[in-house]
């Protein structure tokens, strides 16, 4: 461990570039860690880590973690899924909670909650879970822990190819296109291929009761859990109004969605500033713009 | 007498006055008017002037008015006039508006009888003496600004108003006594307030004063005198001055009129010129870590204080005035004071002149606000051209200068990031960036790509040296800040705060902050995440009016490869040689202007003479210290090793020259003779040093170690890496001094970068020149130089540094982003990244710990003295939070400047990382247009 890090240290640069003449200040060269190490996020106590010499990972590696969720929640945001809204929970970057509208199809009008479990270790571990908070009666979701088989649409998880959009994109395709193999919910399948018309009856019932259980508490105790609940316009009419608003005003859909405009919230926030710019657009010459007049 | 009407016993008389009924005032002063005409009537040669005076008189003059004089005035009489007058005035002032707006019945026999008038020609038949005139402006000013109705609409009373204003106009500012200027003053003042309440005052006066046919808007020529005056006369001018400008931004004659038939602008503008004459020449700089003016600076320079009102005033002319009085003013500030005043003043001839102008100049560009000025203002410094050299890239060059003009210089362009100018920006980074020739092709695609995994955050911090590491030292102060992570799964204990001093904040940051086991981690990084996160936004924001993204694509690289490439056969000629000591030029031309430029500039075959002189006199400066301090034997064989090195250089520089004219096809000559031009100073710089630590620390300075830094300086001075047995002894030294010097390392022959390979690649110094060299631009290449001498820069260069470079590592445009944080990136073999230059810093700490035992616990004091430092500096911004200062148990001297260095190259690790971080985040948020 202390052997390694330190080989890392010293080897960054200097690996790179240190001529056989100019060994780097005489001190013991030892082979540098693989290139894609993994940051250290796990098995760490306190006392552990002060003896560890690899201070920069295993002081930082949590934060290495949580910007790359960050990252991958504004791929979530930027993707603009239709019907599909998460939120990370407020506990843990590594939990996030998402609710699915189905708006077309045999599962038509089913609102789906589900959280999203990741690894500790992403992106480098296991593909995400999706785990349906009430299991919907569908072949490749587990009809007892309501868990979906996300596995077979990722098989391996890879980073920088894999993005948890794409998680949520399959979580919401498996309902518009239905895929039999190797299910998670045979008896599904059986209905499927043998008795469609029980099959569509039971879709519809597991949609009921998922709608049933709408407005329930949320599953897991979180500030930032989806909670869902009767209209009252005391309360909804002005947030809609808002949203219609902001939605004439940006005339984009997607960030009317409450955590997008959260985020649009932060950032506009602190004091405007506007910059300068005296550069016609398509010069790059400082001043090109006319309407200024340049003195000679 | 006349102070009666000034300090009034005027507050007894209204108290009188209420709830006596209007019909009892009116007879009390009409009675009082007859007194008066009586008098007035007995002292009248001609009674038939009365009733008004001809156009054709001419108010113009004092001089006219005198022949009014008719005999003496018995003092009772007058006395006794201006006893009734008082008296008149306090009634026509507590007289209320008629029913509908109509005038009150005293206003109206004051109107009908011409009272004011008479009055006025009556003051003038006695002397007209300046008391005369204070007493009749008093009574205008109190008229005016206490009357109950408006009186100025009407004609009868403005028009003995416009004569006595025009009868103050006449005498040249200087004969007029103070007392009767402030009065004018403050009745000017007041006057603007009501023309600023009541626009349309201000055509009666504007046509009033056509009617006279003496000069147009009086009360606009009068105040222009007094637009610079210091002291609170002056302030009223301006504050009255700009009440109009307000009011001519809405009206098209008077705004006509201040652009053509006013010598507003030209007064203005010249005025600065004329206020920038008299300030200090040379500063008294407090300490050698002063490199900017702050507020408490000049505020003790009155001459300062005053330009600084005047430009003020500029600036808010220019915010309020009509467009053409703006455009009229930016062009006389620019002709007749920046190019005719500031652009010599930036090219004087000694170090501390150019240093103390360029600390005004940024004084200046921090001081005003408005675009239309700031365009002014940064037109001058990108576009002017002074003895054929780009204002901008003299003061670029001279951040590599020794001394205070360098740091000086960096205070500036630390100013001008700070303004978000995309042309700013342009000039000094993006154009050198946009044709991507620095990147390896097949880089280009991935400019724009996300760091989703904070791959270059983890590559920044691992290049924490290996003393600074947080297990390494795991100093108080770090248990102090530190924060425990736990699992959230359990719930219970979520993010512990172990910190004391950790603000209330971030419990926030704290609590959503929990993932992974239990870890200390450095909260300090929390900080560095949530400020990197406030500036990206804030500059994101700001360059929402940029013209373009600047993202590889936007400008088009393709369009701007090919003009460069040309420029860079064109200009690969000495025409470097205008350039002061900046040997980071060397990599390419430095006049890369890929549109303009058709016209071929003239090449001067030497340094203009103004850099001559400068340099001249700085070497004289350092010689002269030298000099004086030469009793110390170590000094004068430093001394003697330096005149040696000198003569060397001066005479390459001739064979250089020679060279060049006959053959300037010789790419690498050029290159030799800016080293050569260069390095005088540089070695001054490390003598200066070398002096001070020979003076100032006695602690193990020895001499070798002295000459060390001085051969680094010479000769490897871009090869930091080179260890301890590579360096020759002082014997050695100086016999090789005599034949040689390591001039070789100059030659055109022997590229530096090829006679000492350093192990972080090579320098872009003197490649060959034959084909553009890829080049990240003057600016950035000079910052990366600078940075790479950390660890024997001062502290506070190396803040100055730091923080450049963070503020640029704000900017979201791909094409800087990936230049300066994207550790993946390849670049082209000639340019320096900015993580090759840190890595080649932490080697250099890392060398520097492991020859010096005592190097963790020197680390350790550092910080308590750099958090001493930072809670004495809170201590004067806010006291609210004072916290008992924290004193540093030992004090490391500020001359051990590589500890501090590797204390601050340790936490910019964290901010790079942190800006890393953040732009993974921020600049790829889907923004709404």
């Amino acid at each position: 461990m202390v052997e390694r890090s330190d080989g890392e240290e010293q080897g960054g640069p200097g690996e790179q570039r240190s001529s056989p003449a100019h060994p780097p200040f005489g001190k013991k060269q030892l082979p540098s860690i693989p290139k894609n190490a993994v940051p250290i996020t796990k098995a760490a106590s306190p006392a552990s880590s002060t003896e560890s010499a690899n201070g920069t990972h295993a002081s930082y590696g949590p934060f290495y973690l949580e910007y790359s969720l960050l990252a991958e929640f504004t791929l979530v945001i930027k993707q603009r899924l239709p019907g599909i809204y998460v939120q990370p929970s407020y506990r843990s970057t590594l939990m996030w909670f998402g609710v699915i509208f189905i708006r077309h199809g045999l599962y038509q009008d089913g609102v789906f909650k589900f959280t999203v479990y990741i690894p500790d270790n992403f992106p480098d571990g296991d593909c995400p879970r999706v785990i349906f908070d009430t299991p919907v009666f569908h072949p490749l979701v587990d009809s007892v822990s309501g868990e979906l088989d996300v596995r077979r649409a990722f098989t391996k998880w890879r980073r920088n190819h894999n993005h948890i959009w794409q998680v949520l994109m399959y979580a919401r395709t498996i309902f518009y296109k239905i895929n039999t193999m190797d299910p998670l919910n045979p008896e599904a399948v059986v209905l499927y291929d043998k008795d469609f018309q029980l099959f569509k009856s039971k879709v519809v019932d597991s949609v009921k009761l998922c709608n049933s259980h709408l407005f329930d508490q949320p599953k897991i105790d979180d500030p930032f859990a989806i909670s869902f609940s009767p209209w009252n316009p005391a309360v909804h009419e002005e947030a809609k109004d808002k949203m219609f608003a902001y939605k004439r005003l940006h005339s984009d859909p997607l960030l009317t969605a409450p955590h997008n405009q959260r985020w649009a919230e932060d950032y506009n926030k602190g004091p405007l500033v506007s910059g300068l710019s005296w550069v016609k657009p398509g010069s790059t010459q400082p001043f090109s713009k006319e309407d200024i007049p340049l003195q000679t | 007498m006349t102070s009666m009407v000034a300090n009034g016993t005027r507050g007894d008389q209204s108290l009188v006055l209420k709830g006596v009924d209007p019909e009892t005032c009116m007879i009390v002063f009409k009675n009082h008017w007859a007194q008066v005409v009586k008098i007035l009537e007995k002292h009248d040669p001609l009674r038939s002037i009365v009733g008004g005076l001809g156009g054709g008189h001419g108010l113009g003059g004092g001089g006219g008015l005198g022949s009014f004089r008719f005999g003496p005035v018995p003092g009772d009489e007058a006395s006794a006039v201006q006893n009734y007058v008082e008296h008149m005035l306090f009634l026509l002032m507590e007289e209320e508006c008629g029913q509908n707006g109509a005038m009150g019945p005293i206003l109206e026999f004051v109107v009908m009888e011409n009272v004011l008038e008479r009055l006025f020609i009556w003051s003038l038949r006695r002397e007209f003496t300046d008391d005369m005139k204070l007493e009749q402006l008093k009574m205008y000013e109190m008229l005016i600004g206490q009357a109950r109705q408006p009186l100025l609409h009407h004609k009868p009373v403005l028009k003995p108003l416009m004569m006595l204003l025009s009868s103050c106009s006449g005498s040249p500012s200087g004969s007029s006594s103070s007392a009767v200027e402030t009065e004018l003053v403050l009745l000017l003042n007041q006057l603007c307030c009501v023309l600023a309440k009541d626009p349309s005052v201000l055509e009666l006066f504007f046509h009033t004063s056509e009617d006279q046919g003496a000069a147009n808007f009086l009360i606009f020529s009068l105040l222009i005198p007094f637009i610079h005056r210091e002291g609170s006369v002056g302030q009223q001018a301006r504050d009255a001055l700009l009440l109009i400008m307000a009011l001519s931004a809405e009206n098209h004659v008077v705004a006509k009129h201040i652009a053509e038939n006013t010598y507003f602008c030209p007064v203005l503008a010249t005025g600065l010129s004329g206020l920038y004459s008299s300030l200090p020449t040379k500063l008294d700089v407090p300490s050698e870590e002063w490199h900017c003016l702050h507020r408490e600076d000049w505020q003790q320079l009155p001459a300062l204080v005053q330009f600084l009102n005047s430009l003020e005033f500029c600036n808010a002319v220019i915010q309020v005035a009509h467009p053409s009085t703006r455009d009229q003013l930016v062009g006389y500030i620019h002709n007749g004071f920046l190019v005719p005043v500031l652009a010599p003043a930036l090219h004087k001839l000694t170090l501390e002149e150019v240093m103390t102008t360029t600390a005004y100049l940024d004084l200046f560009i921090r001081s005003i606000s408005e675009p239309a000025l700031l365009h002014t203002f940064l037109s001058f410094i990108l576009l002017h051209r002074h003895d054929n050299v780009h204002i901008l890239d003299t003061l670029v060059s001279r951040i590599n200068t020794p001394f205070q003009l360098g740091t000086v210089s960096l205070a500036l362009f630390r100013t001008l990031i700070g303004l978000f100018c995309e042309d700013v920006m342009l000039q000094l980074v993006f154009k050198y960036l946009i044709p991507c020739n620095h990147m390896m092709l097949s880089q280009r695609r991935v400019l724009r790509e996300r760091d989703c995994y904070s791959v270059s955050a983890a590559k920044f911090l691992a290049l924490t040296p290996s003393c600074c590491s947080p297990e390494v030292i795991p100093p108080p102060l770090r248990k102090l800040d530190s924060i425990l992570w736990s699992k959230g799964t359990d719930g219970s204990h979520i993010g512990t705060m172990e910190s004391k001093e950790v603000l209330s904040e971030e419990d926030d940051c704290g609590n959503s902050c929990v993932i992974g086991s239990e870890i200390y981690l450095d909260v300090s990084y929390l900080h560095y995440l949530y400020d990197a996160q406030n500036s990206i936004s804030h500059c994101m924001r700001a360059c929402r009016v940029w013209s373009a993204p600047y993202d590889g694509e936007n400008p088009p690289p393709e369009e701007y490869q090919r003009n460069t490439l040309e420029e860079a056969d064109l200009t690969a000629t000495p025409g470097l040689l205008e350039l002061e000591w900046d040997d980071s030029y060397d990599a390419c031309p430095t006049q890369l202007h890929p549109e303009e430029d058709q016209e071929t500039r003239p090449i001067p075959d030497e340094p203009p003479k103004h850099i001559q002189e400068l340099r001249r006199t700085a070497i004289m400066i350092v010689k002269g210290s030298y000099i004086e301090e030469s009793e110390f034997q170590n000094d004068v064989m430093v001394y003697n090793l330096v005149a040696q090195k000198d003569a060397h250089d001066s005479a390459a520089k001739q064979e250089m020259l020679d060279e060049s004219v006959t053959d300037q096809k010789t790419t690498n000559s050029e290159s030799s003779i800016s080293n050569g031009l260069s390095s005088p100073l540089d070695e001054m710089d490390s003598k200066k040093r070398g002096s001070q630590s020979n003076h100032k620390s006695l602690e193990g300075e020895d001499l070798v170690a002295q000459y060390e830094e001085l051969i680094r300086t010479l000769g490897a001075q871009h090869s930091p890496a080179k260890t301890d047995s590579e360096l020759k002894s002082p014997t050695d030294l100086m016999d090789e001094e005599e034949d040689e010097i390591d001039f070789n390392s100059f030659s055109p022959e022997t590229p530096e970068a090829e006679k000492l390979p350093s192990p972080f690649g090579t320098k872009p110094r003197s490649g060959s020149r034959g084909h553009a060299v890829p080049f990240t631009g003057p600016f950035l290449s000079v910052l990366l130089s600078r940075l790479e001498n950390m660890p024997s820069n001062s502290l506070h260069v190396n803040l100055l540094l730091t923080g450049i470079l963070a503020q640029l590592a704000a900017y979201p445009q791909p094409l800087l982003r990936s230049f300066l944080l994207n550790t993946n990136m390849v670049f082209q073999p000639s340019v320096r990244s900015l993580y090759q230059v840190l890595a080649s810093v932490k080697n250099q700490i890392e060398q520097c710990s492991a020859n010096n035992k005592d190097f963790p616990e020197l680390l350790t004091a550092a910080q308590h003295c750099l958090l001493a430092r930072e809670s004495s500096l809170r201590g004067q911004t806010d006291r609210i939070k004072t916290k008992p200062n924290i004193q540093p148990k030992t004090v490391v001297p500020l001359n051990k400047t590589e500890v501090y260095a590797a204390v601050l190259f340790t936490e910019f690790l964290k901010e790079l990382a942190a800006f890393a971080q953040e732009h993974s985040i921020l600049s790829h948020l889907p923004t709404e247009q």
